[in-house]
C-alpha cells in the first residue's frame, strides 16, 4: 500500500463485509489535521460504517486504515485513545454518576487531583455547562448529556497534550440538539480543530451544517465514494440531486457558503 | 443526593458498623453471652470451657463464615451489575448462582451412585468442587451464546441466563424425585441457603477464591466505570475490554462459586448491597466495591442473627430473612424505576 503522508489519516481499497453482505467498497479516503470532515449521504450508505473503520472500531479492517504512518492494530487501545476519541451516537449509562465524575472518566493523563479538577472545570467551560458541575448525569435533558459527553470526548484529547496531531470523530453528534446548541456545539469543534491541530471526522446528515462547518466534504452512496473534495466541489446540484435521488437546488447563503435547498417544481 | 462525600469516612464508619454487629452476634443465640465474656473468649482468657467452646467453637465460625459468604455475594453482584450495566442484574439472575447450586445437589444425590468415584477421589472438596465447576460452566455458556466476534451482546447473555435459570430449576427438581428423605433436607439447604452448620473447612474453603475477587477486582474500577457507558466506548477510552471482561467473568464465578458452595443460594445480597453503597456513595466501581463488600458481610450476618433468635430455639434458613428483606426492596427499586424513565 502507498502512504506518502505521515502525519494524516488514511485508507486505500478499504473492504468492509459483514456477515456476506458488503457494506463498503474499495474506500480511498485521507484527511489531515486541521480539518473539518464531513460524511454525507443517504440513510445507508455505510457513512457510520466508514467512521466506525477509520476510528478503529472495527477489528478485522484494523490492518487497512493507517494513522500517522502505523496500522491501526500497531497502536495499543492506550496509546490510540491519546491520539484519536470518539462520540457515538448515542450513549446510554444508566448510573447516577455526577456530571464531573462523567467527564474524570476520559482524563487518565491527569496525574493529581488538582489537575484533573482543573480539567473536568475546562472541559465544562467549553460547553457553558460549568453550573452542572455536581449534577446526577440521569437528571439532564438529553441535549445536556450530549454536551457533557461531547466536552468529555474532546477533553480526552485536548487537554494535557502537546500540539501534535490529533483525531476526533463524532458520529451524528448533533441530532437531539436544538439549532442554538447545534451552533455551539459546531463552533467549539471549529475552535479545537483551529487551536490543538486536531482533524474532525464527523458524520452529518443535515447538508447546510456540514456545508457551513465543513473543509472538506466527503459524499457516499451504497457503499462507495461518490466524491470527495471541498464544499463547492461536492454540494452541486447535479451531484447531490443524484445521490440523494431527489431534485434539490444550490441557493448562496449571504455570508457565502452553499445551500441545499429542495428545487422549485 | 448522596448521604456521605468522603468514601473514606464512610468506608471506614461501615467498617466499625460490621465489627460493632458482629462483636453483638457473637453475643446472641440460645446461650446469652455478655460482651466481655465474649472478648475473654475470643482471647483465649475464658475460664469458663462451655462458654468458651459456644463462642470460639459455633458462634465464631458461623460469623466469619457469615462475613466471608456475604462479602463475597455483595462484591460479586456489583461486577455483574456493571458487566451488563444494569443495577437490576444479580449473580442468580443470570443462571450462575442456580448453575453452582445445580452442581452441588447433583453431587449430594447422585454422590452414593452414578458420582461415587468423583466423591471418593475428591472428598471433602467434591461439593465446592463441583459448585466451582458448575459456575464457570454458567458463565462459558453464557460467554459462547451471547459473544461473537470478540462482542459480548447484553441483552442475549441476560436472556441466555433466563434460560440456563429455567434448565437448573428443571434440573434440581429432577434430582429432588431421586432424593432420600435425609438428602431432600439438605436439598432445602442449598435452595434456601444456611450457615448453620458452619465449620472451619468451610471458612477455609471459601476465604481463598473470595478474597481473590475482592482484592482484585478493584484494580478493574475504573474500566469498569467506563464499561457503563458501552463496550465501544469503554475501548474508545483506552481500556482493554476483553481482558476487563474475562476477568469480571472469571472473579464473578469464582466469589459465587465459593459461596454456594458453603451456604446454598442466598439471594438479594448483590442486589441490595451495591445499591445500598449507590446511595451513599454514587456509582463508582472505586468505592462501589468496597463498600458492598462491607454491607454484604453486614447483612448476611445480620439477617443470620434473625434467622437463629426469631423463632429461637429453631432455626429459619437464612434464604428466607434474605428473601424477605430482598423481595419487596426489588419491588420498590422496579417502582422507582418505573417513575424515573416515565412509563
Amino acid at each position: 500500500m502507498d502512504f506518502r503522508g505521515i502525519t494524516i489519516l488514511k485508507t486505500k481499497h478499504l473492504n468492509v463485509v459483514f456477515q456476506d453482505e458488503q457494506i463498503l467498497y474499495d474506500i480511498d479516503f485521507s484527511v489531515e489535521p486541521g480539518t473539518i470532515l464531513s460524511i454525507l449521504g443517504p440513510n445507508g450508505a455505510g457513512k457510520s460504517t466508514l467512521l466506525k473503520a477509520l476510528s478503529g472500531d472495527i477489528d478485522f479492517v484494523k490492518d487497512k486504515v493507517q494513522l500517522e504512518g502505523k496500522y491501526l492494530n500497531d497502536y495499543s487501545s492506550k496509546e490510540l485513545a491519546d491520539l484519536r476519541s470518539v462520540m457515538p451516537q448515542s450513549i446510554h449509562l444508566d448510573f447516577p454518576f455526577l456530571v464531573s465524575e462523567v467527564i474524570e472518566m476520559s482524563l487518565l493523563n491527569a496525574n493529581t487531583v488538582k489537575e484533573r479538577d482543573s480539567y473536568v472545570e475546562q472541559a465544562l467551560a467549553l460547553f457553558d455547562v460549568t453550573d452542572l458541575h455536581d449534577r446526577n448525569y440521569l437528571t439532564l435533558s438529553g441535549g445536556e448529556q450530549q454536551r457533557v459527553q461531547l466536552a468529555r470526548v474532546i477533553s480526552q484529547i485536548t487537554l494535557n497534550k502537546d500540539n501534535s496531531p490529533r483525531y476526533l470523530f463524532l458520529d451524528e453528534c448533533t441530532a437531539s440538539l436544538d439549532l442554538s446548541h447545534q451552533h455551539q456545539v459546531f463552533d467549539v469543534v471549529l475552535e479545537v480543530v483551529k487551536k490543538h491541530n486536531v482533524a474532525a471526522i464527523m458524520v452529518l446528515h443535515d447538508l447546510n451544517l456540514a456545508s457551513q462547518y465543513s473543509d472538506e466534504l466527503v459524499l457516499m452512496k451504497k457503499g462507495k465514494i461518490i466524491n470527495q473534495g471541498t464544499v463547492k466541489e461536492v454540494l452541486t446540484e447535479q451531484k447531490i440531486s443524484e445521490v440523494y435521488n431527489y431534485p434539490i437546488s444550490i441557493i448562496q447563503h449571504p455570508s457565502g457558503w452553499p445551500m441545499v435547498v429542495p428545487a422549485y417544481t | 443526593m448522596r448521604l456521605f462525600y468522603s468514601p473514606t469516612l464512610a468506608l471506614v464508619a461501615l467498617l466499625g458498623l460490621l465489627i460493632l454487629l458482629s462483636l453483638f452476634s457473637l453475643t446472641v443465640g440460645a446461650l446469652s453471652i455478655s460482651v466481655s465474656d465474649v472478648v475473654l473468649s475470643l482471647a483465649g482468657q475464658q475460664e469458663d470451657f462451655q462458654t468458651a467452646l459456644v463462642v470460639n467453637e459455633i458462634r465464631l465460625p458461623r460469623l466469619l463464615l457469615g462475613i466471608i459468604v456475604g462479602a463475597g455475594l455483595a462484591i460479586a453482584g456489583a461486577a455483574m451489575q456493571g458487566l451488563f450495566r444494569n443495577p437490576l442484574a444479580d449473580p442468580g439472575l443470570v443462571g450462575v448462582s442456580s448453575g453452582a447450586a445445580l452442581a452441588a445437589v447433583t453431587v449430594i444425590v447422585l454422590g452414593g451412585s452414578f458420582l461415587s468415584q468423583w466423591v471418593i477421589f475428591w472428598g471433602y472438596f467434591a461439593l465446592p468442587l463441583a459448585a466451582f465447576a458448575g459456575g464457570g460452566l454458567v458463565t462459558w455458556i453464557i460467554y459462547l451464546v451471547a459473544t461473537k466476534d470478540g462482542r459480548t451482546d447484553v441483552g442475549l447473555m441476560l436472556l441466555t441466563g433466563i434460560a440456563i435459570n429455567a434448565i437448573a430449576g428443571a434440573m434440581t427438581g429432577l434430582l429432588v424425585y431421586f432424593a432420600t428423605d435425609a438428602e431432600l433436607r439438605t436439598l432445602t439447604f442449598w435452595t434456601m441457603g444456611s450457615i448453620a452448620s458452619a465449620s472451619w473447612q468451610d471458612i477455609i474453603i471459601s476465604t481463598g477464591p473470595i478474597l481473590l475477587a475482592i482484592v482484585v477486582l478493584p484494580y478493574f474500577a475504573r474500566s469498569l466505570n467506563a464499561f457503563l457507558m458501552g463496550e465501544s466506548v469503554t475501548s474508545h477510552m483506552g481500556f482493554n475490554v476483553k481482558r476487563l471482561k474475562f476477568a469480571t467473568i472469571t472473579l464473578t464465578a469464582l466469589a459465587v462459586g465459593a459461596a454456594v458452595s458453603v451456604s446454598g443460594v442466598i439471594g438479594f445480597v448483590g442486589l441490595v448491597a451495591p445499591h445500598l453503597v449507590r446511595l451513599m456513595l454514587g456509582p463508582d466501581h472505586r468505592w462501589l466495591f468496597p463498600g458492598s463488600a462491607i454491607i454484604g458481610a453486614v447483612l448476611v450476618v445480620g439477617s443470620d442473627m434473625l434467622a437463629r433468635t426469631l423463632l429461637s430455639p429453631a432455626e429459619l434458613p437464612i434464604g428466607i430473612i434474605m428473601s424477605a428483606i430482598g423481595g419487596p426492596f426489588f419491588l420498590w427499586l422496579l417502582i422507582q424505576r418505573r417513575s424515573r424513565v416515565g412509563f
